[in-house]
Formats: structure tokens, sequence, C-alpha cells
């Protein structure tokens, strides 16, 4: 086919005829179009990339002295002195964590709504309904500034509502009762959810091997006590010493009001939470009902049938199906809640953008922030995808 | 062996013309470039239109405001610029163009404003903005002179008790993102060993919320920009702003780098309206100082003879008695002042910015 045109040029006798076999090969013209293409296109990045070596593209200026303070910090001690990456893995932390937590509620939420969705309850199905219309249907800025205005209307301080001794709910901060350690508490956290997956791991070995057993010792007694024989032994090792965190609310001799101990959920956090659960929760919300739909009427007939009632018949028959095909347009979902966590520059909330523009200001350096950014977010966001990527292929192999 | 010769000649031919296609688009643009180069010489070299030319062709000042800070640029109810800055604009059109009224003015953003300048949209450039070493290094500006000198501040609620920047130990302060003020902020705070939390907000809007709403206890930014927010509140009496200064802040007209004709009538009116504040020159009684000056220096200064004489010509190729214009229509620096800034609360008396006779430092190099 490739050889066809050439002889057909050679056969050709005049030179018109020749140009007409090269004006009317479909391959030919083919080839000849993409060559355009990329030289087109490798012609613009050589160009931007020559462009861009004119530009001071270095992030040496990051290991300057930062310079400004940063209202949120979690598990960090940083202050204004330490450098410009301090700062930024600051913001970075602070991405990661709204994220977490915002995933995992949206989860929570959507999946509930989305039952709720398809009940043959009037009111929930009405209140699903409308939660999905209305929240949908708005910009996801708007809801962030309307947050942030609602949980300002919190009583300021200074007349701080406390919940016997236990709470303290003020504008600046809804501080909850919280189990504090005295050293490596982070560290004894990781070493319980190491442990819980090793007792897990242990657990499916032990079922898998049954009839080796020759002591009749369940499989899950075996696994719980692997799990407290962990837990306690980290915990002496560490150090641990657990103790009941209690909010306080006092006042300096200067007569500042100084919010103490305890878990503190900030507006800001607390904003950018709610908007970011409630907006992607509708997504999440109309995808598990797509799915449910999607599987045909027989399933929940046929559970039925075998007398399984409502409950069973969701959790054993509807879910795991719906499942397999929940997963990909989920993973969507998180990526999108983990990119517009940068929408809460507007409120105040020190994520990763809103440092790095601050820095971008300071330092006068924004072309490559602007780089670091972006690889920042395409790191989180392929992280995410491998995750569920991994979820997936467990999901699918589970019904195949 | 004809068809390897065939595809040899295609390739060949396809090398070529994709090599073609770079030099041709990398010639033309080093011809460009050549080009501009050579037009932007052209122009420094042989016939920079000077902006005084093009203001008195146009007959026409466009002037760069602010037009939401109360005092100093703002639009007010009846759709008309006003403030501090719109009445350097409205002097420097009756210095030019003998009428003060001869002057379009071009809101701008703090971000926009000196592309503004540099891309000539607009003349001149009063928009509360400070002179700084880098401002007037990077951004092909000139400063003219200070109309104002401001210093950061921090307003906090006068039921808080704050009397001082130490008092605020463990307060909550908002301020505004990617500005020195957030670095001002922290050197003064973290400098003398003061715990504090800023909460730093993109926008003005959910900041002034955010203090309203008691969710900091401080707010910092330009004094003159609190004064004039204080003044926008219900009841200004609530708020205080403390008396420290935590930075130096001096505000004034810019012009294009490079624009000297231009750049001495700005200065020149500022100064000038300095000086008819302190010879006493204001706006009712110029027209009787200018029918018979009280000595030469200030026939001079209005452009007018002595005694009987013939005027002093030191004009910058505009009108004899541009200061005249200036006053009668706008009115000297004190008036201006005390027009806009005093209803505000900003005291002059004792400030950087009363006359230097007064203990200020509000002086204009002898019109001579």
């Amino acid at each position: 086919m490739k050889y066809n045109i050439y002889n057909q040029i050679k056969n050709e006798k005049s030179l018109s005829g020749k140009l007409n076999v090269v004006r009317y090969d479909k391959n030919l013209r083919k080839i000849i179009l993409q060559i355009i293409f990329s030289s087109f296109l490798l012609y613009f990045l050589y160009y931007l990339i020559t462009r861009s070596f004119n530009l001071d593209l270095g992030l040496s200026h990051l290991s300057s002295r930062a310079g400004f303070g940063i209202s949120h910090q979690f598990l960090t001690d940083y202050t204004s002195n330490d450098s410009r990456w301090d700062a930024y893995f600051i913001g970075l932390v602070n991405t990661i964590r709204v994220s977490i937590v915002g995933i995992a509620f949206a989860t929570i939420l959507g999946i509930l709504m989305g039952l709720a969705r398809l009940s043959k309850n009037f009111l929930l199905n009405k209140i699903s309904t409308a939660y999905v219309e209305i929240i949908r249907n708005t910009p996801l800025l708007v809801q962030l500034i309307f947050w942030q205005l609602a949980l300002l209307q919190l009583p300021q301080i200074s007349n701080a509502l406390t919940f016997g001794e236990l709470s303290v709910w003020s504008n600046r901060g809804i501080l909850l009762p919280y189990v504090n350690s005295l050293q490596n508490g982070g560290l004894w956290v990781l070493c319980l959810l190491t442990g819980l997956i090793i007792s897990l791991v242990i657990r499916s070995y032990a079922s898998k091997h049954k009839e080796e057993n020759v002591n009749f010792v369940s499989p899950a007694i075996i696994a719980l006590s692997v799990f407290i024989l962990i837990a306690i032994s980290t915990y002496v090792i560490l150090g641990v010493e657990l103790y009941a965190d209690i909010p306080q609310l006092t006042q300096n001799q200067y007569g500042t009001y100084i919010q103490s101990g305890g878990f503190t959920l900030t507006p800001e956090f607390a904003t950018v939470l709610f908007s970011l659960v409630l907006y992607t929760g509708t997504f999440i919300t109309e995808i598990v009902r797509g799915s449910i739909q999607s599987l045909p009427k027989g399933q929940t007939e046929a559970a039925k049938a075998l007398g399984l009632n409502n409950y069973q018949t969701t959790t054993l028959i509807i879910l795991p199906q719906a499942l397999r095909s929940i997963i990909p347009p989920l993973t969507n979902q998180y990526l999108n809640l983990t990119k517009n966590s940068s929408l809460s520059v507007a409120v105040a909330y020190p994520e990763v953008f809103m440092v790095s523009r601050t820095i971008m200001n300071n330092s006068g350096h924004a072309l490559p922030m602007l780089a670091l950014i972006l690889s920042t977010f395409l790191a989180l966001s392929l992280i995410i995808s491998l995750f569920m990527n991994i979820l997936n292929r467990q999901i699918t192999r589970i019904g195949a | 062996m004809m068809n390897f010769r065939n595809k040899y000649i295609l390739g060949v031919t396809l090398a070529l013309s994709m090599f073609a296609i770079f030099a041709c688009s990398t010639e033309t643009e080093v011809e460009v470039i050549k080009e501009v180069e050579v037009e932007v010489i052209k122009e420094v070299m042989v016939d920079t239109p000077s902006t005084l030319s093009t203001v008195l062709e146009r007959d026409l000042l466009k002037c760069g405001v602010n037009d939401n800070l109360t005092g100093f640029g703002v639009v007010n109810s009846d759709g008309e610029f006003a403030g501090f800055d719109i009445d350097f604009c409205k002097a420097v059109a009756a210095a030019i163009l003998g009428d003060s009224s001869k002057v379009e003015y071009v809101p701008l953003t703090a971000s926009a404003r000196f592309e503004a300048l540099a891309a000539e949209e607009i003349d001149l450039l009063i928009r509360n903005t400070t002179w700084t070493s880098s401002r007037d290094r990077d951004l092909g500006n000139d400063f003219t002179a200070t109309t104002f000198y401001d210093g950061q501040g921090i307003m906090v609620k006068a039921s808080s008790g704050y009397d001082s920047v130490e008092s605020m130990t463990g307060a909550t302060v908002c301020v505004l993102q990617g500005t020195t003020t957030e670095l001002n902020l922290d050197d003064r705070f973290t400098g003398a060993g003061i715990p504090y939390t800023p909460l730093t907000f993109e926008t003005n809007d959910p900041l002034q919320a955010a203090y309203e709403e008691g969710r900091c206890d401080g707010w910092t930014t330009d004094k003159s920009g609190l004064a004039s927010k204080r003044a926008g509140f219900e009841n200004p009496d609530d708020h205080v702003v403390l008396a420290e200064t935590l930075s130096k802040e001096p505000l004034g007209p810019l012009t294009r780098d490079n624009d000297s004709e231009f750049y001495d009538v700005v200065q020149w009116v500022v100064f000038g309206m300095m000086q008819a504040e302190e010879s006493g020159i204001s706006s009712t009684n110029v027209a009787d100082m200018a029918a018979s000056p009280a000595d030469p220096g200030m026939a001079r200064f209005l452009g007018v003879g002595f005694d009987g004489g013939e005027p002093t010509d030191f004009s910058f190729g505009i009108p004899l008695d541009f200061m005249q214009k200036v006053i009668s229509q706008v009115g000297n620096y004190g008036e201006v002042y005390d027009k806009h800034l005093t209803p505000l609360g900003l005291t002059r008396a004792g400030s950087l910015n009363a006359l230097w006779t007064e203990g200020g430092l509000i002086y204009s190099p002898p019109f001579r």
C-alpha cells in the first residue's frame, strides 16, 4: 500500500500527472498534514522553552526567610523566621488536611443522600432532591463566601458559648474536648494503623488456613489479640500518656481573650470543609443514584424473592454491585474536591495556593512558583488516582 | 533502488521544508525585534512626544485614580470624583489647561496602576501610591513629590482597651495578602517577641466583615486607609487607630520615566500648593494678591509684575499665572487637606503632614 504511490509517480509520464498523484493520495495527505502540525507544535514548544530560559526559573528564593505569619497550622510549629519552603509546606499540609477530611465526609454524605434520593419515603426523597438541586446549581465560590459570613455570626469571643466548661463556641473557633498525648501522639496513631493492617492480614491468612488450625481459635480473636498487643507495646515504648484535653477560654493580662486546648475547628477551615463537602456531596449523590438505577431491577426483585429485607437488599445486593460503576466517576469527584480546595484563598484559609501567592508577591518570581503549584496539584491528583485505581481493581475483582 | 531514492528525496524535501518553517519564523522574529528596537530608539532620541504637549493637544488630562477610598479618591453621591488625590489631578489640569474640570479620571486597581501608566493609558497616576526604591527603579516611572506622609497603623475596637502594639499580646490581626503590610506587621510583632495570629485575606470586603464581627482584634493597613474605613463605619467612635506607626508610606503622584517637562510641571504644581499655604495665599485671597502682590517673590510666584513692572518668566512651558489658576480653582495644600482629610479624623497638627514651619514635613523648595 505504502509503495503504491512511488510506483504511481514513477509510471506517470507528465509532471502534472505526478503532482496529481500526490494531490489525490489520501495517505500522503494525512502524513503531510501530521508533519506540518507536529512541526508547528515543536516550534511552539521550542519557543516556550527558549523564552523561559531568559527568565529566572530557579526556586532558590524559596530558601530565604519567609517573613510572614500563617494563621492555620497542623502538627507543626512554623514561625515567620522559617524559610519560604517551610511556609509552602504548611500550605501543603493545610491543603491535604482539608482534602482528606473533605473526601471522607463528602463520600458519606453522598452515599446517604444517594440512597435517600431513591427512597420511597417522601420526606427523605424530597430533602435529598432539594439538597442536590440547590447546592449543585450554585457556584462554589459564592457558597464559600456564604459559609464564611454565616460562621462569622457565631458569638464573638467575649460572649463565647461554653457548654458545661467542655466546649467553647465563638467565631474565633469551635473548640471540642479532645484526647491528647504528652508525646509521640501522631506516631502512635500511625502505629495503630499499621497494627490494624497487620492484624487484618493475619486474619485473612488465618481464615484461609482454617484446616491447619488445630486449636480451633477463631481468626478474629487471633487478629484482635495481635492488634491489642501492638497497641499496648507501642504505647509503653513511645511513652504516649494520653490525657483529656479540655478547651479553655482565658484572658491574658491585657484583656485579650485566648482560646486554648481541645480540638479547634476554626471558622476558615469549617467554611472550606462545609462548602467542599456539600458541593462535592451533590455530585457523589448523583453518581450513587445513577449507579444503583443502572442495576437491573431483577436484582432487587430476586433479593426480595429470597426474603431479604430492605436493609439486607441494599447492603448485600445493591451497593456491592453498584460500587463497581461508582468508583471511576467518584475518583473524578475526589480530584475535583482537592483542586477546588484552592478556592479557599477567598476565605482566608492558608492552603498551598494562598501561601504561594504571598510568596509570589513578596519575591516577584511568579512563574516558577506557579509551576511549583501546578506540579504539586498534579502530584496530589496522581496519588489520589493511584489509590482509587487500586481500590477499583479490588472491587471489580470481587464479583468476577 | 528507485524506491529507495524516491523515499530519500521525499525525506530530504520534508526536512528542508521543516527547516524552512523554523528558519522563516526565527528570521521574522529577529527582524521584528530589530524594528521595534529601532523604533524605540527613534522615539527616545529624535522626537519624544512629551506628555505635556500631548495633554495640551488633547486639551484633557487623563488621571489614574482610586475610586473607592473615602477622602482620597471616591465617586460621591453626585457621581463625581472627589478626594485629596483627585484635587491634585484638578490642580495639574488647572495649571496646564487653565481649567480644573478638564480631567478624565481613570479608576485603577492597585495591581493595574503601574501598567496603565507605562502603557500611556493615563498621563498621571495619583492613586495613594507609596514611594519605594523598587517601584522607582523597576516600574518605569518617577515619583514627583510626596503629597501625603502615610504610615501603617492598626485599628482596634475602642471597647477592647488596646493602647499599644505591646498590649496586643496574643491578639488576632486581619491583614491583606501580598502587600508589604503583611511583612511590616510580622516584623513589628515578631521583632518584639509578641505572639500574635495574622489572618490573611485576599480582598478587603471579607476582611472588613471579619473585623466587624470580631473575628480579629485588629485591622492593619495604611493609617489613611484605616481612617477612611473608620469614617465609613456606622459608629466611627467605636474604633480607634493606635498611635504607633509601623512603617513609612509616603504617597504622591507619578509620571513616566524620561518625561522631564511634564514631571517638572506636576512636581512644581504640588510644591506651589505647599508654598501658597506657607505664604498665606488661599483661594479666597489669591485674586487680591495677584492684583497687588506684597513683594517681588509673591509676584513671581503668581506670574504677575511687581509694582507695575514686567512679570518674571519662569513658567514650565505653560502660562505664567498657572499658580493663580491652581489656587483659585482648587486651593492651597492646607485647603485641600482640610476639605478631604480632616473630616476623616486625620489630624494635621503635630503630624508629618503639617507645614515645615509648624514642625511637619510639608516643605516646598524656593520658587526663584
